[in-house]
């Protein structure tokens, strides 16, 4: 791969994680919080626990 | 369903509902609504609402609030029940009667769920379970959800169609009755309410003057509000406390119903539990048990990751160094190496010790020991003016600030509230862990120094950050927002064997969440970093002098004489910028500024890296007064997105946001600056 290939895939990799990134900031999430992202247990680790 | 707080509610509400349930907030106020549907034995849908838990229909906060209004009717969102299911603590039961005693006066079809059954037998109590069924006149199920007995005789009682009223009566002082009376009838003509229901809020109204409104309840007639004052008016011109005896007079109805129902094995002296308490919530021995721990907890996270660390760290240079063999020299390659593996590697070499951390974590939970170190720092808390109810959000900020901000719902004072949230991001979060770990390694290289050390530092930082919360929110109780600090009353659990599968499951989860976030969100920025430290091109430059005019390089220099003072140059400049979204990226940044700044062929480790860069002068960059510095810095700044979101959500205002940024950055930059040059000038480097 040449060097001129290797520039044009690198800036499409850089524009789709950057796109990525505008549309997660911007993005109306449905249950507004951590997201799951935080140290909390998610929903779904509660009920799993919960039944044993 | 509704219970006291730590009934096993929410336990009992999941192992019926499973995974079909709906999380939102009641419309206006900031409490969360929990609705699941379930099945009766004929197969037929039934919607559950988790109601917040609470000790009595006296309100004292939102949550309780939103949990009487329910109940009564009074929510326009949310029509009354057709049934309620009261859940009781049976190794509690006096004290979980008071509220069960509320919800009879109602004359709803109620089914009383006795929990936790195992823990009162444990606990040498008899619990006649026929006798309360035949007192109370409604179905009493005994239950242990933890375990799943007991829901099949629930979901048979729930699927009756006719349930029996409560046989319950109590004497009302005579006195009183008139007030009830006339209360009622004002409820009936002119609240629409049925009688039933508005002789119950007759009796509350008369004992609960100070109630928590919240947005969504339909309010009280004014002919209703006349009749209560004049009635209140008249009593305190009599000098009689009526509530007072209208409280007792249901206390002593309960005394008589517990006297029949419960039986205790003999004479019951202290139990395993209440010895141990003696010693771990020992004004002494408790902090010096608080302080051995937290000790223990941060060895572990240095001796047992080491190895694991290194494996991963050996792994991703060792990826690093294939990728740049397999392919041509170019941007794409550079991309690979520098922005992706150079990022997202510097991240998760700290996989080990995250997992170690959520281990003790999960252990200190699973064994009802995070209740004593509430109780043990509420001593320090109220001292400070907070909340005795601010610990539990103080102790999730540990972990994340944002569950913790959340957790501020349940503190009934709005200053109260606010202060906690103010300062809650002072706390140190998992993402901070990272930032130190990378410092420390920095700060004291290799085998040299013993693990003690490091701890010691670590345990500095932690202590740092919960001090200065401490201070900020005794500042501002004594500022901003004034007011008496309320009173707290906890419930300590008793102690439990840990469940290794429970602590387990938590840890993975978190190590698989931390994984996922630095494949997505890390990987992300450190592509955008790297294109803002590769570009524009600045051809026939070396490595360095490119980083330098590179956007990222303009913005780190453009930052410098801000931060110079503080030790830090515009590399580090613009692992500050790029942290404001979340702390750990600020590793990740080190990772990439330092591998797109180097001209070698083999990839650095990105210590190493760090411990070679210099300032322009030739002198090392990452001393060990800058790396306290930097870590200062991190301890009291506001560097997450999401943080500041949440703070936005929970307060409804860009105000508070705005001067958390304010004071925590200004705190960050004076403490630093203060460090930085106090070092400095007593000879350290």
């Amino acid at each position: 791969m040449n060097a001129e290939l290797q520039s044009i895939l690198a800036l499409v990799v850089v524009a789709i994680a950057a796109t990525a990134l505008v549309v997660r900031l911007v993005k109306k999430r449905k249950n507004p919080g951590c997201g799951g992202e935080c140290a909390c247990p998610t929903d779904d680790l509660k009920v799993r626990i919960r039944r044993g | 369903m509704v219970g006291n707080p730590n009934c096993g509610k929410s336990t009992l509400f999941n192992a019926l509902t499973g995974l079909k349930q709906k999380v939102g907030n009641y419309p206006g106020v900031t409490v969360e609504k929990k609705v699941g549907t379930t099945y009766s034995q004929h197969g037929q849908p039934i919607t559950v609402i988790d109601l917040p838990g609470t000790y009595s229909l006296a309100a004292r906060s939102p949550d309780e609030a939103v949990t009487r209004d329910v109940l009564l009717g009074r929510r326009a969102d949310t029509p009354m029940p057709d049934r309620i299911l009261c859940i009781l603590d049976a190794t509690n039961l006096e004290r979980n009667l008071y509220l069960l005693h509320q919800i009879l006066d109602l004359g709803r079809p109620v089914i009383v769920v006795l929990n936790m059954m195992d823990l009162a037998a444990q606990a040498g109590l008899n619990i006649r379970v026929a006798r309360l069924e035949h007192e109370l006149g409604v179905p009493v199920i005994p239950c242990e959800a933890v375990h799943g007995k007991g829901l099949v005789e629930l979901r048979v009682a729930m699927s009756r169609l006719e349930i029996p009223l409560a046989r319950h009566a109590w004497d009302v002082p005579a006195a009183i009755a008139p007030a009830i009376s006339e209360l009622q009838a004002s409820l009936v003509a002119n609240d629409g309410k049925s009688p039933l229901i508005a002789r119950a809020e007759a009796l509350l109204l008369l004992t609960d003057q100070d109630s928590v409104r919240v947005a969504g309840s339909v309010p009280l007639h004014a002919k209703t509000h006349e009749i209560l004052q004049a009635w209140q008016k008249r009593w305190e011109g009599e000098g009689t406390d009526w509530a007072a005896t209208l409280v007792n007079s249901r206390y002593d109805a309960i005394g008589t119903i517990a006297a029949e129902v419960v039986l205790a094995a003999g004479e019951t002296g202290p139990t395993r539990s209440d010895k141990i308490d003696a010693v771990v919530t020992h004004p002494i021995w408790g902090w010096a048990i608080l302080g051995a721990i937290m000790t223990a907890m941060f060895v572990s996270i240095f001796t047992l990751a080491e190895y694991p660390m290194n494996f991963i760290d050996e792994h991703v240079a060792a990826l690093a160094d294939f990728v740049k063999s397999s392919m041509a020299e170019g941007d794409l390659r550079d991309l690979i190496t520098d922005g992706a593996i150079a990022g997202v590697g510097g991240v998760i070499i700290f996989l080990p010790q995250i997992l170690i951390l959520f281990f003790f974590i999960g252990l200190l939970e699973s064994t009802g020991y995070m209740a004593r170190a509430a109780f043990i720092m509420d001593r320090l808390m109220s001292r400070v003016g907070l909340n005795g109810k601010s610990f539990i959000p103080l102790l999730s900020s540990y972990a994340c600030a944002i569950p913790g901000i959340m957790a501020t719902r349940t503190i009934e004072q709005p200053k109260d509230r606010l202060v906690t949230i103010l300062v809650a991001p002072l706390m140190s979060c998992s993402a901070r862990l990272p930032v130190y770990l990378l410092m420390i390694a920095a700060l004291v290289p290799g085998d040299r120094v013993p693990v003690m050390t490091k701890v010691g530092i670590m345990l500095a930082m932690y202590a740092l950050g919960t001090f200065g919360a401490f201070g900020f929110a005794w500042l501002f109780k004594r500022t901003l927002l004034r007011g008496a600090p309320p009173l707290m009353i906890m419930e300590l659990p008793p102690y439990h064997f840990p469940r290794f599968r429970d602590v387990l499951l938590h840890m993975v989860e978190r190590g698989w969440i931390f994984l996922r976030r630095a494949g997505t969100v890390i990987l992300a920025i450190s592509i955008v970093l790297w294109f803002l430290s590769a570009y524009p091109k600045s051809p026939d430059a070396t490595a360095s002098e490119q980083l330098a005019q590179s956007f990222a390089g303009r913005a780190g220099h453009v930052l410098e004489p801000v931060i110079e003072p503080l030790g830090f140059n515009w590399q580090v400049g613009i692992g500050l910028i790029s942290s404001f979204a979340a702390r750990e990226v600020f590793v990740s940044t080190m990772g990439v500024v330092f591998n797109a700044e180097s001209d070698e062929e083999d990839t650095t480790p990105l210590r190493d890296a760090m411990l070679n860069a210099q300032w322009p002068d030739g002198s090392p960059l990452f001393t060990p007064l800058t790396c306290i510095s930097l870590m200062v810095f991190y301890v009291f700044a506001m560097q997450c997105i999401s943080t500041i979101a949440i703070v936005r959500r929970e307060t409804n205002s860009w105000r508070w946001p705005l001067f958390q940024i304010g004071y925590m950055t200004g705190t960050a930059w004076i403490v630093s600056f203060i460090v930085y040059q106090a070092g400095r000038a007593l000879g350290f480097q």
